[in-house]
């Protein structure tokens, strides 16, 4: 790990999957710059999110038939991909939220315990 | 799981269609970077600013794509395209060096593929409309060589009778037989066509299914003569009948005998042989069709049929072989009068029944021969390799400098040479394809019709492409691990050093000359053997000998009227302007063996003879020996008086005469025949000739009996007039005409030259001969670019050193010297290698030399003297340009 970013939170992996999914559930269709911006805003802490990193995740998310994109005008007229969570999309993210809480609390239950 | 496979369905279509997910992607950061630049904008930044704050705040484009990509589709899939297209680039740029490098691979490869389409149109090639040919066996009389011999008709029965193991066995002649067809209600003329004489399970047993109509069934029955049906090949009723499925039904006569056309087989359907004819007949009709005894359906003595059979499911071939040994052992107990066979032998199913082996040596050696000039060729593109990876060191060392594993450029490179392979491979199986026409138009004709289909199936193509991709590996790996060496500091200050890259560059040019050479040797052992083939005396003279072959069945002369046409016949040829002599014989000096007839000495053999040697038999008239001029060493010809009915009389070579009674005098002597109540006597001893075997340099001794004594249609139907004629008065045209004014419907079967039949016997060598020579120059070529390209590169790296020689006083003539010499070094130590893989090859070709030493001193020292001949050609321009170099300059430059 890079010194100096202590205080930033690097991201698991297969944590940014979630994230995303989660954004897209709560806020609708998105487009990528308004995830990125979102997301770094919602973590009200600087998340080392590289922009051009959560195009890979977008793509895995779509392969996998969980969210779906389309091709949409924003506000301002500019064309931007629109993301939207389709429903097997909803699926996996209530499994995937289930099974994260399940591991952070035995992580968060180990952590104590040790000390 | 349904997302996983998705997300694996859509990685391959975007590798399938990468523009499309490139152009996407592309599209969506331009847009992610308009929005981020409203974004800056609305907090007041001016116009510019704002667009560099976004492309800062969004990080490297290049690196965001590349982690795209890596997700989208497969990083080392897309990586090995961009490495092929790369290599392309490459090649398009140096086009001379590509020409040159895919023209000595396509040499190579394509030398390899056509031998390899030969052989695997001949070994291994599945045969057309054969249901499961992995369960079909041939059967045959057991030769001592491990192939083996037809065998006879009862013999035929008793094995079908009695062998559970197989669920069918079948039988024919061992060739087509050529009729004469006539169509009813066209034009009178009769047309010569090739007819297979089959029992009526064949097809059943092969599982050939009709294209039209139906084939013989078991049903058909097999009493002599029963049933005058007919199946017509799917290639002569398209190409006689136009594929009129009229004709099926209808009435023709074959040999002028009536039969009904039934079916036409499946498209292909040729048996399991190299050899297609252009009818079926059921070999019950074989009688009938030839006007001949049905005796020849009784003699057991009598090998003329090819057997085949199919193992039952659960029967393996070793239970097969091992009944059959049981039934040739029993049936050799039961009729001891009438054969002396050999075992019973099984072998998986082959296009040439019995002689695979033989087949696949030869196709051994060829492929042995053509895999040295792929040597050759491989070891010149190498170098190519090696030189062009000395010029992109640089290139290589920033690579390495700024983060590329070593791995990735030596995958790199590697992917490079396999796209010049495969190139070279393509054009090698194009050019296969036009090396394999060009050998068989270039073959002597045939007596009978050889169809050797030789398609660019999968198994070739996947050879070519398998034998591209090794060679890549084998010869682009060291020249890429070379290249790809981390030296950086000492690439990038631009240092010529590395002697290790001179050192594998000389091994290849090593390997060059000695591969070259071997060529070269087995090139000039072949010409030799060729040589004293032709001077070697056959024991028969076959210069100005013209040969013509009729079917006097085709119509319908019997074994009565058989004998006095044949005896008219040459009768009437010795007449004809420019005719010194004529005979006619059963079987003529060149091509293939003799006919057995069981023959051997009355009363038993002398002692320690032993049981397996049976003379090659030939049927013929009077002047025999005098047209083939082959001394009689004692006795008399057989003469008029040697008549049908008459004490029967027999003619032996003095090799039989030696081995039935050695020490004594064979002429009063007796032979019995099988078949024959009366015993031959021994009337002349003729001198032994150079037969079929001049492949082997042996003599085939022949046991000669009189044609009115041994007229017999299934024997003597086909047989060959031979005239001596006057130089430059050809008579075959005045025996055509001859023919034709003594019966109309009697058309030639074959029309050569004795010598050309002759010819026959030494295909082998002659191919053998032509396609090592050729190779060889071509490798010897490629191994001279080879040495002017590594003498060229020392000398251009020691410019500075000879500068400094010449300054400090050497002698032109010593630099010379001391760039020729390292040269020379080279030459020697390829020729030596050379010499001596020629030498084992001779040792191993010795069978195939008529008796040339394999160590021919003049063919080893013409090699020698050739290569360094070669190879000092090569090295002078080098030389001569490090005797120009200007001391200053050479100082100076650096």
């Amino acid at each position: 790990m890079p010194s100096g970013s202590k205080d930033r939170a690097e991201l698991l992996p297969g944590t940014l999957d979630l994230i995303v999914l989660r954004a897209l559930s709560t806020m609708g269709p998105q487009h990528a710059y308004a995830l990125a911006a979102r997301i770094e805003q919602v973590a009200d802490h600087p998340l080392t999110l590289n922009q051009g990193s959560l195009y890979p995740a977008l793509v895995r998310l779509e392969h996998r038939g969980w969210i779906k994109g389309d091709w949409r005008r924003t506000e301002n007229n500019r064309e931007a991909k629109y993301y939207a969570i389709t429903r097997p999309g909803s699926r996996a993210l209530a499994a995937e939220t289930q099974r994260w809480r399940r591991l952070s609390g035995l992580v968060d239950k180990l952590l104590l315990d040790e000390r | 799981m349904k997302a996983t496979v998705r997300r694996w369905l859509c990685r391959i279509g975007n590798f399938l269609r990468p523009a499309r997910a490139e152009d996407e992607l592309s599209r969506e950061l331009a847009s992610h970077l308009g929005l981020l630049e409203d974004e800056f904008r609305r907090r007041g930044m001016p116009e510019g600013q704002a667009r560099r704050a976004a492309a800062v705040a969004l990080g490297g484009l290049e690196q965001a794509k590349e982690l795209h990509r890596a997700e989208r589709s497969f990083l080392w899939l897309e990586e090995l395209r961009r490495d092929a297209s790369h290599g392309l680039r490459l090649l398009r740029r140096n086009p001379i060096t590509a020409a040159t490098a895919t023209l000595s691979l396509a040499i190579g490869i394509g030398a390899d593929a056509s031998v390899f389409t030969v052989a695997n149109a001949l070994l291994f090639r599945t045969p057309t409309g054969v249901r499961e040919p992995e369960r079909l066996v041939d059967i045959g009389v057991g030769r001592p060589d491990g192939g083996f011999n037809p065998g006879s008709y009862p013999t035929y029965l008793d094995i079908r009778r009695r062998a559970v193991t197989l669920d069918g066995v079948y039988a024919h002649p061992m060739f087509p037989q050529a009729l004469s067809l006539a169509v009813a209600g066209a034009s009178a003329t009769s047309e010569r066509v090739f007819g297979q004489f089959v029992t009526t399970n064949y097809f059943a047993v092969l599982g050939t299914t009709a294209s039209s109509g139906r084939l013989f069934a078991p049903a058909d029955g097999e009493q002599p003569g029963a049933s005058p049906i007919i199946v017509l090949s799917d290639r002569f009723w398209r190409r006689r009948f136009g594929g009129d499925a009229a004709v099926i039904g209808s009435a023709i006569r074959v040999n002028g005998r009536p039969f009904t056309v039934i079916g036409v087989a499946q498209e292909g359907f040729q048996g399991t042989g190299v050899l297609g004819p252009d009818l079926w007949l059921p070999l019950n009709m074989i009688a009938v069709v030839n006007s001949q005894d049905r005796a020849i359906f009784e003699a057991r003595a009598a090998g003329w049929l090819v057997m085949g059979g199919r193992l039952k499911r659960d029967s393996p071939l070793a239970r097969a072989a091992a009944e059959l040994d049981v039934i040739g052992r029993d049936l050799r107990r039961a009729h001891s009068d009438q054969i002396n066979t050999r075992e019973l032998r099984v072998l998986p199913w082959s296009s040439v029944p019995g002689n695979r082996r033989r087949v696949g040596a030869f196709a051994v050696l060829l492929m042995a021969l053509v895999s040295l000039v792929l040597l050759v060729a491989c070891a010149n593109v190498a170098g190519v390799l090696l030189a062009r990876g000395a010029a992109r060191r640089r290139e290589m060392a920033v690579r390495l400098s700024i983060g590329a594993s070593r791995a990735r450029l030596v995958r790199q490179l590697l992917v490079e040479t396999i796209v010049l392979f495969l190139l070279g491979g393509t054009a090698g199986v194009a050019l296969a394809r036009a090396m394999t026409s060009l050998v068989v138009a270039r073959l002597p004709p045939l007596p009978f019709p050889i169809s050797v289909p030789l398609a660019l199936d999968g198994r070739v193509l996947a050879f070519t492409i398998g034998l591209s991709l090794i060679a890549a590996l084998a010869f682009g790996l060291a020249p890429a691990l070379q290249a790809s060496r981390p030296d950086t500091v000492a690439a990038l200050k631009d240092e010529s050093g590395a002697p290790g890259r001179g050192r594998l560059r000389q091994a290849f040019v090593l390997a060059q000359v000695a591969a070259s050479v071997a060529l070269v040797v087995v090139a000039g052992l072949f010409t030799r053997a060729l040589e004293r083939a032709g001077s070697m005396d056959p024991g028969f003279d076959p210069h100005g000998i013209e040969l013509v072959s009729l079917n006097v069945s085709m119509a319908g002369y019997s074994d009565t009227t058989g004998p006095r046409f044949w005896r008219d016949l040459v009768d009437r040829v010795r007449e004809l302007p420019g005719v010194q002599d004529a005979t006619v014989a059963r079987v003529l000096p060149g091509g293939f063996e003799g006919i057995g007839l069981g023959l051997s000495p009355a009363g038993g053999r002398s002692g320690g003879v032993t049981d397996s040697f049976e003379p090659d038999g030939n049927i013929i008239e009077p002047g025999y020996f005098a047209t083939l001029r082959i001394p009689l060493l004692a006795g008399r010809d057989f003469t008029a008086a040697d008549r049908a009915g008459a004490q029967p009389v027999a003619i032996v070579g003095d090799a039989v005469a030696r081995h039935f009674w050695p020490g004594q005098n064979a002429l009063g002597k007796y032979l019995s025949q099988p078949g024959n109540k009366r015993s031959l006597l021994v009337v002349g001893v003729a001198r032994d000739i150079k037969s079929s075997s001049l492949v082997d340099g042996l003599s085939d001794s022949f046991v000669y009996l009189p044609l009115p004594q041994q007229y017999a249609s299934h024997l003597t139907a086909q047989m060959t007039i031979a005239a001596r004629t006057n130089p430059g008065q050809p008579a075959t045209d005045a025996i055509r005409a001859l023919v034709a004014s003594m019966n109309p419907n009697l058309p030639i079967v074959t029309s050569q030259t004795l010598e050309d039949s002759v010819a026959l016997g030494l295909v082998p060598q002659r191919v053998a001969a032509s396609v090592s020579g050729s190779l060889g120059l071509v490798g010897l070529l490629l191994a001279a670019i080879g040495i002017y390209g590594v003498t060229a590169l020392t000398v251009a790296r020691r410019t500075r050193e000879f500068g400094i020689r010449i300054a400090l006083g050497a002698e032109r003539r010593d630099v010379l010297r001391m760039v020729l010499r390292q040269g020379l070094g080279l030459i020697a130590g390829g020729c030596a290698v050379g010499l001596s893989l020629g030498a084992g090859a001779g040792h191993v070709l010795s069978g195939f030399l008529f008796g040339v030493p394999p160590l021919d001193p003049a063919v080893f020292a013409a090699a020698a003297a050739s290569s360094v001949a070669v190879g000092l050609a090569a090295c002078y321009g080098p030389a001569r340009r490090a005797t120009r170099v200007d001391p200053m300059s050479a100082l100076r430059c650096e």
